[in-house]
């Protein structure tokens, strides 16, 4: 029982199946759902938290927690629109929004990951505080003034924009997971994520890199963290601080769903998209399904719940320490 | 004496720990190819001779010499790259990643093996399966390491410590912390052949309790005991009798005993029938009488631990039954062995048996606060003169109850520990593992004091001795367990006392 029941959350089959299964009940719920527009309604959804997971992932399989997603969004993305086309600034710097935005996720991401590394404090707390830092940036560049709407009418309809019949924020969202699974499987770092998240002291011992990777590994968070803002704003074609409100509670039960278990080192990338793709759609059926959205909360917390216990079943006896 | 084989030499090796000397002017050369068994016992100081040369320990004084040259080892890392690959006790693998990466993860960037940071996959395959061909091991480089068995999981640690720098000439010295202690027996077998395989390339230091084993695969024997190596013999001129007699110290042989020693009658506290776990323990049946104490011996890994786990429902176990005051008990928990008056003081005193930041009067009112409670609240003034009381009657030093208890030193901690379950009026069966773990001879006297007086008063121990000596001295009946199974008991009130060497024999 105990194998099967973890097995079934683990293994990607399970996942898969029970994709499956969601879309065939919400097809029947509401003929709407399996319509080529939802669908990509649905791609369109996955793809802000996708590009979050990737970088929580990553973070999350070396035994550590990010938290600061929201706050770093709501800072890239209020840096970003500030600086490009929008209804409040005549400053247009192009391709140089971009890079600011971007670099002040990553540096956002390498402090906490110095802080983290370094001074040997607790990641959960660390980047808790960072969030809240992120978002005090986003709300300081938010000001009293009106508000920020993109003007450049290109820009503002990209992210919906079809390619190839597929939303292209979804393509980016793409690229990023594909990328970071590349990156888990053929590079040193990410072999060395694994590696820390299996056991920390024996990769000390063993001559990794292990601070450096750590700081990192919170860099590219950052990075990705800003990137899932500007995309963010993008969608929603005007600025807000809170533009990332909500992601976190999709982002860290999709890693723990796709089976990266919270304690490192086991899981990876595809399952993890896996458990956003389940999410998502779980979130979009019931909507259609005509069931209140407030229920939605409840639901999700649940999940994560029940998501959790399969996955720490047999590693349960009864003097472990859990806290 | 310079010999120019020699793979390792070391002179007058020193360490210690506070008063203690763990090591103690050791020498010892090993030669090129050459197997070398260390034996002693339990705090002999083989852990800490082999802790300083990995690289975990730095000696005070003394020499190291690798190759003729002589070596400084500031980390791990030192020791590894001098040539010295250790397989622990414990074994050191990432359990989630594949054979290939676990054996090369130390060395991966030094060999290229993964330029700018992009893992040469093939490569590192084609080398793994090299070196686990050379220690003729049938391995997939691509498994995961967490779906092999342990013995497998045994041989991706041999390789590992086998290829510590491949290609330099230099003799890989591999040292094997107690390797069989928790294999089977075919598994054991296996391993032995993999050792033997070894010697055509490597040197070995192979640590081991099974001295059958030792006499089996090695060479040479070694023999460690407080600290000192006492006894360096080729194994074609020994016996096991001469080993057990270098190992054990001759001036404790004799222990003495003051107690009356009762004879079991009535019905037992506790007794136990056919009861197992799997991997742990199996089949085990004895019963412990009310003024009785009965220990547990055997080496580490042999089940004893994880029975006395068992009694207190703090580990589940698969089979038989547990009978309490002659009561088959069911649903057994840590609770409900409480309940029945049964009391457990772990080894681990430090994390598992106390509560360092809580006053010792805290600590004491732990377990059995029913009678320091008005309605649901604690009262302070019942909770200091209990903790008094139990604070002079055990002689705890300082007289402070006040003080938090990680202030205590470790008897006096012990104390509190045992104080903590004395405070119920209806002790029956007290579980003790490793009680003395730690303490100097003059707290160990203080708290064996303790058992026995706990024993007259009418419980029944259960023990787990660091030592066959302090069981000898404070046991009315010994059960020896070996992998997992009773092999002998005594029962010292009917047959009188055993000699140490049958004992060892049948716990190896």
């Amino acid at each position: 029982m105990q194998d099967h029941l973890s097995k079934i959350w683990k293994g990607p089959i399970g996942l898969i199946a029970s994709i499956a299964v969601l879309i065939l009940l919400f097809s029947v719920l509401n003929p709407r759902f399996a319509s080529v527009e939802n669908l990509q309604n649905v791609l369109f959804q996955v793809s802000v938290p996708l590009i979050i997971l990737v970088g929580t992932s990553m973070v999350i399989l070396m035994g550590s927690i990010d938290l600061s997603a929201q706050g770093v969004m709501g800072a890239a993305g209020m840096t970003w629109i500030l600086l490009s086309p929008n209804t409040r600034l005549e400053i247009d710097l192009g391709i140089w929004a971009w890079v600011a935005a971007l670099g002040l996720g990553l540096l956002l991401g390498l402090a906490t990951g110095v802080i983290y590394a370094k001074l040997r404090v607790p990641s959960f707390v660390v980047t808790l505080g960072t969030w809240y830092v992120g978002l005090g940036i986003g709300i300081i560049l938010y000001g009293n003034g009106m508000l920020p709407s993109l003007t450049d009418e290109a820009l503002a309809r990209w992210p919906t924009r079809l390619t190839l019949g597929l939303p292209n924020s979804f393509w980016l969202a793409a690229f990023v997971a594909v990328a970071g699974a590349l990156v888990m499987q053929f590079t040193h770092l990410g072999r060395g994520i694994l590696a820390i998240g299996n056991n920390e002291l024996i990769a000390r011992s063993s001559g990794l890199p292990v601070s450096l990777m750590k700081v990192s590994v919170f860099g590219l968070a950052g990075l990705l963290s800003a990137l899932a803002g500007i995309l963010a704003t993008m969608q929603l074609g005007s600025g807000s601080p809170d533009i990332g409100n909500g992601q976190l509670f999709t982002v860290i039960p999709a890693a723990v769903i796709g089976g990266t278990a919270l304690s490192g080192g086991e899981g990876g990338m595809m399952r993890s998209t896996l458990g956003v793709f389940l999410l998502i759609i779980l979130n979009n059926g019931l909507v259609l399904a005509g069931i209140n959205p407030d229920y939605q909360s409840g639901v999700f917390g649940a999940i994560l719940i029940v998501a959790i216990v399969a996955v720490a079943w047999p590693e349960r006896s009864r003097l472990k320490v859990a806290k | 004496m310079t010999d120019h084989h020699a793979v390792l030499k070391l002179t007058d090796i020193s360490r210690s720990f506070g008063t203690i000397k763990a090591v103690n002017s050791v020498s010892l050369e090993i030669r090129r190819g050459e197997v070398v068994g260390l034996v002693g016992e339990n705090g002999a100081g083989k852990s800490t001779l082999l802790k300083i040369l990995a690289g975990i320990e730095r000696p005070d004084s003394g020499q190291i010499e690798i190759n003729g040259k002589r070596v400084n080892f500031r980390g791990p890392n030192d020791a590894f790259k001098a040539g010295v690959g250790v397989v622990h006790q414990e074994q050191s693998l990432f359990t989630n990643l594949t054979v290939a990466e676990n054996i090369d993860k130390q060395n991966s960037n030094r060999r290229g093996l993964s330029r700018f940071g992009i893992q040469h996959w093939s490569r590192l395959n084609r080398e793994a399966a090299a070196v686990l061909d050379k220690i003729g091991v049938k391995l997939s480089p691509k498994a995961i390491v967490g779906d092999l068995s342990f013995v497998d999981r045994q041989m991706v640690e041999i390789a590992r410590a086998v290829c510590v720098d491949p290609g330099a000439g230099v003799t890989p010295l591999v040292i094997l912390d107690e390797p069989t202690a928790v294999l089977e027996q075919a598994e054991t077998e296996v391993l032995e052949r993999e050792i033997r395989n070894l010697r055509r390339f490597a040197s070995v230091i192979f640590v081991s309790h099974r001295l059958d084993e030792i006499l089996r695969i090695c060479d040479r024997v070694v023999v460690m005991r407080s600290g000192k190596l006492v006894s360096d013999r080729l194994t074609r001129d020994i016996t096991k009798d001469d080993l057990f007699i270098s190992m054990v110290d001759d001036v404790a042989i004799a222990p003495h005993r003051s107690r009356s020693r009762p004879r079991a009658s009535g019905n037992p506290a506790i007794s136990v029938r056919g009861l197992s776990r799997k991997g742990r323990f199996k089949d085990i049946s004895f019963s412990a009488h009310r003024g009785r104490i009965v220990a547990l011996v055997g080496t580490n890994g042999s089940g004893r631990g994880a029975l006395a786990r068992s009694l207190f429902g703090a580990e589940a176990h698969d089979r038989g039954t547990i009978e309490v005051n002659g009561k088959p008990v069911s649903g057994w928990s840590i609770g409900r062995a409480v309940a029945a008056g049964l009391a457990y003081v772990p080894a681990e005193r430090k994390t598992e048996g106390m509560i360092g930041g809580f006053s010792a009067a805290r600590n004491v009112a732990l377990v059995h606060h029913d009678a320091l409670k008005t309605g649901h609240f604690l009262s302070p003034g019942r909770l200091a003169r209990l903790a008094q009381t139990w604070f002079d009657r055990l002689d705890v030093k300082p007289n402070n109850i006040d003080l938090p208890l990680s202030q205590f030193s470790g008897g006096n901690q012990q104390k509190v520990v045992l104080a903590k379950w004395l405070t119920s009026p209806d002790l029956k069966v007290l579980i003790l593992d490793h009680p003395l773990r730690g303490l100097d001879v003059g707290a160990s006297q203080a708290v064996n004091h303790q058992i026995r007086r706990a024993c007259d008063e009418g419980a029944a121990v259960i023990m787990i001795p660091d030592t066959i000596e302090e069981a000898l001295e404070m046991a009315d009946e010994i059960l020896v367990m070996r992998d997992g199974e009773l092999s002998a008991r005594h029962d010292l009130t009917v047959q009188g006392t055993p000699a140490i060497q049958d004992i060892m024999a049948e716990m190896v």
